[in-house]
């Protein structure tokens, strides 16, 4: 009886040590995921050029590590729970892991798609396919995100080594990853809810606010737009 | 995160071909060309200068050159690249229009171009508004604080992904340099100008509803398509064809008549509320309104149908209709109407309602309508679909075109309506008024509260029917439904005083009997006498008595001898004589028929079977005998269904 019991109590434990992974998990594919869309948005660009595609392709490969990872540990939580009505709550956090994994999933693989738009489109092969670049006025490459996306970590990076696909099959086998999901585990994604309010956000990232009205003042360039918003019908 | 279902539903969910998509983009690529593309300009800002600003006239000259077209039409086109969202304007961002002047614009990178395939996310505008919400440090615009309270509500199970990503997004965003990030800003602003426009203008990727089919993917060649073809093509051979000159010419007149009535080839009075923001010309145009536009009365002249589909032009023609006592075909028509556009588990009970109320012998508001017709519809009313009474409603469609259409229009009531019609002067808004327009603009009433109004007058108008048009000496019965209300129907009484009718029981004479206890008796006695017996009745002796009668109402006055003989006439006759004729396949025991009666009243025409009319008496002493005759009356008998009785019938007749 109580051997039961305290294999109950280190199961918890474990439990809850598998959250608090996943949870840094998710942190950190957000972070990569945001990095690749930074990239994303050059592609096609005057910024364009093979360092970029490079640079997406490995964080393409580190988002896809995070994700296999993150996507087993999940399952493994969410079938083990039994019924019992002790680890109800776990079960609701264990939810609202797996619902935001699967959004964050959902955002990837939109962004993994248009960029696989876009790689077609604008294949760099030959070097008259340069003059086709659309000049957006961004020079400068992404050195920086690059930087920033390497030093993401994620639990399980160092022990895990896998090959990484190329793009076609990376969307495929996310989107296998996707559907596998939803139908091994039923999960009422509507029963998930938020935990912070609307507008919480504002308050948080004191830090990072410095300059930011320079930068509002820089957007609106020459040419002052402090009227108010002209309420006029485009013509199409 | 949406779960997408694998199932082929046949819903409408693709997004349309939108073919000025992938042509904008080669024009795009062609516009980069180092040698033949646009020249661009560096942006001087006050830290840095960002290059690749193009001025609007430099845009507008390019593609003047390029497709040799006036300067007007590359103006537009470039309006429409903006509107697309492939060109932004680096000043005020929010009208996406092309300036011919200095101002400068930029190329928007391909990864925030519009795509026809996917449809814009509603999780990347949350995230966009929460980056906005920490920049802006909680101010918003009004527009995107209620898109945001909206989504928050909406996307509540995958907020706290929304705000991470944000939070991310705008750390990854700070690492770059400071002219490449104002870049980044001013190309995510402009996405979401054009794709969640703010208030007061559309997007130009509006497309309308979601098509069936996708169009990104192939259509498979399978036998089907084949087949398909096969038909379609056999079908056009057997299509009947017009000769050109006829249908060009309807598509002439069409033009012709519909022209001044149409808002985008001329001017709405007083504005077009889609212009100008201003909602007089709705207001005015309302179902119900009192009085008209004139030009809403002049499209009632065109035709019937035109007359009939504006709800207030179809009050206009149930008021003349009333005065010439011909309601009952517009009435009918409707009810055929509601049968058709009806539920499907209440047509039973409508089909027997409108036959009690139409079409039965001795119905309250009997129509005329030909024998033929008349018993194809009895028979289809045995097994009551939708479309059954068809026939019966075209008939009396036609009627009421040919015939009560052409009185209508040169009717007093007419004229006065169009007298009354108003026409309102023309607005002219100055830019400033324009734009106060579109800030008061308010959504209209719900559509849930337009249709409880329209029950309302329903069922106002189906209360007003009854005490209108029928005898004021009858009492409506309560649980007939809307159209009828009799309780008191002569029965199918002995013709006239002429013999040679007396072979039609069925046919009342509009000469009737007063409404003194003599005749009720009288009546009850033909009402025995007159069992389903076509053979020929002499009752002589009763019909003399009703030529004393009739002479005696002659005689005090408010009857015109005119109308009398006439409807003695032989004209009256063949009337009565079809009417003889309309009568239901099914043997409909006059017995079991409620006793009738039929006022006395003036008629205009001769020619009207005379069972079906009973109209409110002129003269004041004939009703008080009737009200008085009646009130202890005959019982209540209603008029039943044919089909319903043929159970009980012993079968006579």
């Amino acid at each position: 009886m109580t051997s039961r019991w305290r294999r109950s109590v280190v199961e918890l434990a474990l439990r809850g040590r598998q959250r608090g992974e996943c949870e840094r998990a998710q942190e950190a594919l957000g972070r990569v995921t945001s990095c690749f869309q930074q990239l994303a948005v050059s592609l096609g660009s005057s910024a364009d050029g093979s360092f970029l595609r490079d640079e997406m392709d490995e964080t393409r490969h580190l988002a896809q590590r995070i994700c296999r990872g993150l996507s087993r540990r999940l399952l493994r939580l969410l079938s083990d729970c039994g019924p019992a009505p002790s680890i109800v709550e776990d079960r609701q956090v264990s939810e609202r892991l797996w619902v935001l994994f699967l959004s964050a999933l959902e955002h990837f693989l939109s962004d993994l798609r248009k960029a696989y738009d876009l790689i077609g489109r604008f294949p760099l092969t030959q070097r008259n396919d340069r003059r086709s670049l659309v000049n957006t006025g961004c020079m400068d490459g992404v050195v920086a995100v690059a930087a920033r996306v390497a030093s993401v970590q994620a639990p399980w990076l160092t022990m895990e080594e896998e090959q990484s696909p190329d793009l076609t099959n990376h969307i495929a086998e996310l989107e296998a990853m996707q559907s596998e999901m939803q139908l091994r585990v039923p999960v009422a994604f509507w029963s998930v809810e938020a935990t912070q309010l609307a507008g919480a956000e504002c308050g948080g990232l004191e830090g990072l606010q410095e300059g930011e009205d320079s930068l509002e003042e820089l957007m609106e360039g020459e040419g002052g737009s402090r009227r108010p918003a002209c309420c006029c019908l485009t013509c199409v | 995160m949406t779960i997408r279902s694998t199932l082929q539903d046949h819903g409408q969910r693709y997004r349309p071909r939108m073919a000025c998509l992938k042509k904008s983009e080669k024009v795009l690529l062609e516009m980069q060309d180092p040698k033949t593309g646009l020249k661009s300009q560096p942006q001087r800002l006050v830290i840095t200068t960002i290059p690749h600003a193009i001025t609007g006239e430099d845009i507008i000259a390019w593609l003047a050159d390029r497709f040799q077209v006036d300067t007007q039409e590359a103006r537009s086109f470039g309006s429409m690249l903006v509107a697309l969202g492939y060109i932004y304007p680096l000043q005020d961002h929010k009208r996406l229009v092309i300036k011919p002047d200095a101002s400068l614009y930029r190329f928007q990178t391909p990864y925030f171009w519009p795509t026809q395939q996917w449809p814009v996310e509603d999780t990347d505008y949350a995230i966009y508004l929460a980056k906005r919400n920490i920049r802006k440090k909680g101010i918003l615009e009004m527009h995107e604080q209620e898109h945001y309270n909206r989504l928050h509500k909406w996307m509540n199970h995958k907020w706290d992904f929304i705000v991470m990503q944000a939070k991310e997004q705008y750390r990854a965003a700070k690492e770059r340099k400071k002219p490449d990030r104002v870049v980044f800003d001013c190309q995510e602003r402009a996405y979401w100008v054009v794709h969640r426009p703010p208030p007061g203008t559309v997007s130009a990727m509006d497309y309308g509803l979601d098509r069936q089919i996708d169009p990104n993917s192939d259509e498979a060649v399978t036998p089907d398509v084949y087949v398909r073809i096969m038909i379609f093509t056999q079908q056009s051979i057997m299509r009947p064809r017009v000769k050109s000159s006829v249908s060009i010419g309807a598509l002439v007149k069409y033009c012709a008549t519909y022209n001044n009535h149409d808002p985008f080839l001329s001017n709405c009075l007083p504005s077009n509320p889609w212009i100008t923001d201003d909602v007089t010309f709705w207001t005015l145009n309302m179902p119900c309104v009192e009085i008209p536009t004139k030009m809403r009365v002049e499209r009632w002249t065109f035709s019937f149908a035109e007359l009939l589909s504006d709800t207030r032009g179809r009050d206009d023609f149930r008021l003349f209709l009333k005065k010439e006592f011909s309601g009952e075909n517009l009435a009918f028509w409707e009810a055929c109407e509601d049968l058709k556009w009806g539920e499907a588990a209440s047509i039973k009970e409508k089909a027997e309602h409108i036959y009690k109320t139409f079409l039965a012998r001795g119905a309250p508001r009997w129509i005329n309508i030909d024998g033929k017709t008349m018993e194809v519809t009895v028979k289809g009313l045995k097994h009551p679909h939708r479309y059954v009474l068809d026939p019966a409603q075209t008939h009396i469609y036609m009627l009421m075109k040919k015939d009560s259409y052409g009185r209508y229009q040169k009717s007093p009531v007419f004229k006065d309506t169009v007298k009354k019609a108003i026409c309102p002067d023309e607005h002219r808004f100055s830019v400033a008024q324009l734009e106060q327009n579109s800030k008061k603009r308010r959504p209209s009433l719900s559509p849930i509260i337009l249709r409880q109004m329209e029950q309302e007058q329903r069922a106002k108008m189906a209360a007003n029917i009854d005490i209108t048009q029928l005898c004021r000496f009858t009492t409506p019965v309560p649980h007939l439904a809307v159209y009828s209300g009799f309780n008191d129907y002569p029965t199918a009484t002995a013709s006239p005083s002429l013999t040679f009718l007396a072979h039609t029981p069925a046919c009342p004479s509009p000469i009737s009997v007063a409404l003194d206890s003599t005749s009720v008796s009288e009546r009850r006695v033909e009402e025995a006498e007159g069992d389903g017996n076509p053979a020929a009745r002499a009752p002589v002796g009763v019909s003399k008595s009703r030529m004393a009668l009739s002479l005696r109402r002659l005689l005090k006055g408010g009857y015109t001898p005119a109308t009398m003989f006439a409807s003695l006439s032989p004209k009256c006759h063949s009337a009565a004589g079809t009417s003889s004729r309309i009568q239901p396949i099914s043997p409909d025991q006059p017995s079991q028929a409620p006793p009738r009666r039929i006022g006395n009243f003036f008629q205009i025409k001769v020619d009207i079977p005379p069972e079906c009319r009973i109209y409110p008496i002129e003269s004041e002493d004939e009703e008080e005998e009737s009200r008085a005759a009646f009130r202890g009356g005959v019982g209540a008998k209603e008029i039943i269904c044919p089909w319903e009785s043929l159970t009980t019938q012993n079968g006579t007749g």
